[in-house]
């Protein structure tokens, strides 16, 4: 009997592995073709049957990327902008969410409504006007015209404040008694705790900024100011032939960062989203 | 104060299962004003940003709506609310909805319910898991452009790789992006591939929460697997899968990059999805009045949608 | 007491710009304890360097930079990157290494759409560039409002004989005798077509004289197995891969078109029905076939001849893995027909008349005849000076290439495009969307052009009454 289960634990167990293994392989096959596609020429890139073991890896695609645009430059402007607008996004959505959550004011029902509601605004129709207001600012080309129109959150407040929900309040009052004032509380208490969240509300804004292509195409006239995804398209020709291989190499350059991003926190994401998204 | 903090992550776990209210502090320490100045302060800066860079576009865009302006001229005609008429009248702006609803449902469908799958796989103690969660949440932090670039070259039906299954199938492939109905599939599929990591990850933590005494009083009470799954694992996912839906709806009608480039909209209008719609009025036609219209019922559209889900999911999840 | 400490200071902090680290070091002072931050307190990340370098390292640079001293800087925003970006940057470095006058700075905007997207919102702002790249559906949006500057008296003192321009080029760029959009990518479609199953048909190593001679030699170039097509003979653009920009020289070689200058829309008449139908019967019979990406399947060998920009020659003979042929444009019942694209460069108003002057010196030396054949042997576009073409070097290039040759010997017999689809906003993509309903979803050329002409007839309206405030009349 026993002995019967442990055999049909053991079937039940290669079958779950067959059917991980089969998923993983279709979700893995695009990340598959676009770096082998990074080190193909045109000509193999053109071909039927298709090839999934380049002979000959052209690593020169990568330099010709590289060197096609000054991709140094790019970074910097990219890492500078994604981590001033996270980093500004980060202390309002706490100070929103706190405020929201742990001060008795009338209307704090209302305030979140407006916030909540920006979400809804059609992403693509911001662009006209803030480019106007950034303009009269004369902030066309700075890092402040890249990061201030985008730094608003409405999502980040979403995740926290349902977190927030969930703190226990007992611990919170004999904080306050030990004589803790509001920013001692989110200090000692509040961050320490939400750890989980601001690890999720990281992962999601960092990708945001890190890809958003719009805003940084429309805030920015200059090669200097350009940000990496921005650069990418540096490389498309607009009328003619695409030259795939570099296209690709610079791609997978651009989203390099993320991924060593996902690796690291990859540890704590697992528990972190879900401390997001969890009501209490 | 490190080792309390432990502590407290516990106290908290505990308490995740009571529901909470108020969670204002008993303690009071505030000031003649109560808490005003300091809720101000807390609030105003992003108040502030998004008054400016979100809510006063919306405002714009409203009053676009009621004119006819080509973006350049100095000159804008007032036309009231032709506009709008135009596109509820409008056979084209029909199909867009048409289109708006394929692609939500089957992208919000295709990410909620393929993540709830995936989740269930991921959870398993197996060999190599991390791995696969690895790879199943990677195409998350991609780009959107980046993504549709590799995409058509892998739909190509001559040498990508549904070229080589085809033939493998002993048949052609069609030409999945330059096809009528086709194209919307394969929109919807790159969508979903790209964002099922994100639903996915967010169920594991909502499985792994699921307090192991509920499975085993089920299994007590001689329930099943799918028993178990009916009456344990879903009830206890509700209010995630609520949360899902809501986020999941505004992604997938803010997506633009993905159809820019893989389809452009086409062929066709096919794959022209509202958001698209407005970007194509807006900066392609030149259409600034119709543009701005079509933003305008967008976002009346979907605020009506997000409360109609929030009110009946709660309601949902409350019952169960 | 600490609380209102703690207040103060915020306060004060955050009117010394906001900034994350502060405000959660604030509490600090006012704990009576001051406790390490526990372990996972670490990975909170420090916004503070982030946004320290945001608020130093940005010097806001105003779009046009006049340094003291005699040079005049010049901002001109192009659609040109890759292969062709790095050609435009050649093309910049040797106007500046030329004279110490005018300094050139292209900065690349994205590709065509966006570039006038930028241009539009730059227009709005004021922020504008002094010389921009316009497509040929572009330009004229921007002539309407008004805002290019009128080139003849630029022209006429720098002595360039405006005649030396190729007719059907600086010609779609007049209004009225004026000019604002000199020609400078400028290209023709091509007839590609692979040599090496030319020759296995048995085919003359040449293009078909006409359709009709294209349609005998179909069957010899399609290749089917087991009932699925798996070589076509020919392949259709999509709207968004300009087939609205291929499908005018046929609507002409039909003897119709899409519409009169004056916005009168003609392509839902018979002539253009007509060449509708001949699309519609070739995908039918299951000889072309549509794609997003047309140039892949030739280069593929998936279709085996194709109608295509001249721009995109370089690269195709760099990608075949077989001989490429190109000729002209196969006639059609009512003969020849072709049509010129790609983009021209324009000056913007209300500058400072140096600026103006030294954006002319770019535009003069970008279009000269030693420049644009250097430019026309690096990218594939054609010279657009007639001097150029002639010249020896350009000859002793065409004797070397001779797929070159044949957009040059084409050129004579182009003729500019009709309004509907350059001149009417969107006109474009409204009649490639009604295309496509032809090449991919099969319907009928007659009720969809109808439904064409009718869109670009709504669309036309405001046009046509900015053109009558512009224009006079």
């Amino acid at each position: 009997m026993t002995r019967r289960r442990h055999w049909r634990r053991f079937l039940g167990r290669i079958f779950l592995s067959v059917i991980v293994a089969l998923v993983t392989i279709l979700m893995g096959v695009p990340l598959y073709w676009v770096a082998t596609g990074a080190v193909k020429t045109n000509r193999e890139i053109y071909t039927f049957p298709p090839i999934w073991i380049p002979r000959n890896p052209q690593w020169s695609n990568f330099v010709e990327a590289w060197q096609a645009v000054p991709f140094p430059r790019f970074f910097v402007n990219s890492i500078v902008t994604t981590a001033g607008a996270v980093a500004l996004e980060l202390v309002f959505a706490l100070l929103t969410a706190y405020a929201l959550v742990f001060l008795r004011v009338r209307g704090r029902g209302l305030v979140f409504g407006f916030v909540v509601a920006a979400l809804l605004v059609p992403s693509t129709v911001t662009l006209l006007p803030n480019y106007l207001t950034v303009a009269r600012l004369g902030w066309i080309n700075t890092y402040q015209g890249l990061i201030i129109p985008v730094a608003a959150v409405a999502f980040g407040v979403f995740l926290f404040r349902q977190h927030f929900l969930t703190l226990p309040r007992d611990l919170l009052d004999a904080a306050r008694l030990d004589g803790c004032g509001h920013f001692g509380l989110i200090r000692h208490v509040v961050i320490p705790l939400s750890q989980p969240v601001m690890v999720t509300f990281l992962v999601i804004y960092l990708v945001a900024h890190w890809n958003d292509f719009l805003w940084p195409l429309v805030a920015t006239n200059r090669l200097e100011w350009r940000t990496v995804p921005v650069g990418v398209a540096y490389l498309y020709q607009v009328e003619g032939v695409q030259n795939w291989g570099p296209i690709l190499a610079g791609t997978l350059m651009a989203l390099l960062p993320m991924l060593v991003v996902y690796v690291v926190a990859q540890r704590w994401i697992v528990k972190g989203i879900g401390g997001g998204a969890i009501k209490g | 104060m490190g080792r309390s903090v432990d502590v407290v992550e516990q106290e908290r776990v505990a308490k995740l299962a009571t529901p909470s209210g108020s969670r204002e502090l008993s303690v009071d320490l505030r000031g003649r004003l109560g808490d005003w100045p300091l809720f101000v302060l807390f609030v105003t800066p992003n108040l502030l940003l998004l008054i400016v860079f979100t809510y006063w576009p919306l405002l714009y865009n409203a009053y676009l709506s009621l004119m006819q302006w080509d973006l350049i001229s100095p000159v804008k005609l007032f036309v009231g609310f032709e506009n709008y008429r135009f596109l509820l009248e409008d056979n084209e702006f029909r199909e867009v909805f048409r289109n708006t609803v394929v692609f939500t449902v089957g992208t919000v469908g295709g990410t909620v319910i393929l993540g709830l799958l995936f989740a269930l796989l991921l959870d398993q103690p197996l060999r190599g898991i991390a791995l696969a969660r690895g790879v199943v949440f990677a195409p998350y932090v991609l780009s959107g452009a980046a993504v549709a670039v590799f995409w058509i070259n892998m739909l190509n039906p001559r040498f990508g790789v549904v070229a080589q299954v085809a033939s493998w199938l002993g048949t052609v492939s069609p030409n999945w992006l330059n096809h009528p109905q086709l194209a919307m599939v394969a929109v919807i599929l790159v969508y979903v591939w790209k964002n099922v990591g994100f639903t996915t990850i967010v169920y594991l933590a909502g499985l792994q929460r699921i307090p192991q005494e509920l499975y085993e009083a089920a299994t007590v009470d001689g329930a099943g697997i799918v028993e178990r799954f009916r009456y344990v694992t879903l009830p206890q996912l509700g209010p995630i899968t609520l949360f899902l839906l809501v986020v999941s709806t505004i992604s997938s009608f803010q997506a633009f990059d993905l159809i820019k480039v893989l389809t452009n909209g086409g062929p066709v209008n096919a794959t022209t999805t509202w958001l698209f719609y407005i970007w194509e009025q807006g900066f392609v036609a030149f259409n600034a009045g119709r543009a701005a219209a079509a933003a305008v019922l967008l976002f009346v559209f979907l605020a009506v949608i997000s409360f109609l889900q929030v009110r009946m999911g709660e309601r949902r999840v409350s019952y169960d | 007491m600490p609380e209102r400490l703690t207040r103060r200071r915020v306060l004060l902090l955050t009117l010394g710009g906001l900034s994350g680290a502060a405000l959660l070091a604030a509490c600090g002072q006012g704990q009576a304890t001051p406790t390490p931050m526990p372990a996972g307190g670490s990975a909170a990340p420090s916004p503070t360097p982030a946004q320290a370098s945001g608020a130093t390292a940005s010097p806001t640079a105003p779009a046009v930079v006049k340094t003291p001293g005699s040079t005049v800087k010049v901002v001109y925003w192009g659609s040109f990157s890759g292969v062709l970006g790095e050609a435009e940057q050649g093309m910049v470095k040797r106007f500046n290494e030329s004279q110490n006058e005018v300094q050139v700075d292209y900065q690349y905007q994205g590709n065509y759409e966006e570039t006038a997207q930028k241009l539009t919102q730059a227009l709005a702002a004021g922020t504008t560039p002094d010389i921009v790249l316009l497509s040929d559906v572009w330009w004229f949006k921007f002539y309407l409002n008004d805002v290019l500057l009128p080139l003849n008296d630029l022209f006429a003192a720098s002595q360039i004989d405006t005649k030396d321009y190729v007719d059907p080029l600086i010609e779609e760029g007049t209004r009225k005798e004026v000019i604002y959009w000199v020609p400078f990518a400028r290209s023709t479609p091509l007839f590609y077509y692979n040599k090496q199953v030319w020759q296995e048909a048995g085919l003359p190593d040449r293009g078909p004289k006409t359709w009709q001679e294209f349609t005998e030699w179909v069957p010899k170039l399609v290749k089917t197995e087991g009932g699925k097509t798996v070589r076509y003979a020919f392949v259709h653009p999509s709207a968004a891969s300009y087939i609205a920009w291929l499908f005018q020289p046929v609507v002409w070689q039909w003897g119709g078109r899409y519409s009169d200058p004056d916005f009168t829309i003609r392509i839902q008449e018979d002539p253009a029905v007509e060449a509708g139908r001949f699309y519609l019967a070739s995908v039918k019979d299951g000889w072309a076939v549509g794609s997003k990406d047309i140039v892949a399947e030739f280069v593929n060998g998936a279709a085996v001849a194709m109608m295509a920009s001249t721009a995109s020659l370089r690269g195709i003979l760099k990608s075949a893995t077989f001989p490429v042929g190109t000729a002209f444009l196969p006639e059609g019942p009512k003969g020849f027909g072709c049509c010129t694209g790609g983009s021209g460069l324009a000056i913007l108003k209300n500058k400072p008349k140096e600026i103006q002057q030294a954006a002319f010196k770019y535009l003069a030396f970008a279009t000269a005849p030693e420049h644009t054949m250097w430019w026309s042997q690096n990218t594939g576009y054609m010279p657009v000076r007639k001097s150029a073409t002639a010249s020896q070097e350009m000859q002793q290039f065409y004797q070397q290439n001779p797929n070159f040759k044949t957009a040059v010997e084409q050129l004579p017999k182009t003729r500019p495009q009709d309004a509907a689809r350059v001149w009417i906003p969107n006109g474009d993509q409204i009649i490639g969307k009604g295309l496509e309903r032809v090449t991919v979803q099969f319907e009928d050329p007659a009720t969809v052009f109808a439904d064409v002409a009718a869109t670009l007839t709504r669309e036309a309206k405001p046009v046509v009454e900015q053109l009558k405030r512009r224009e006079g009349y």
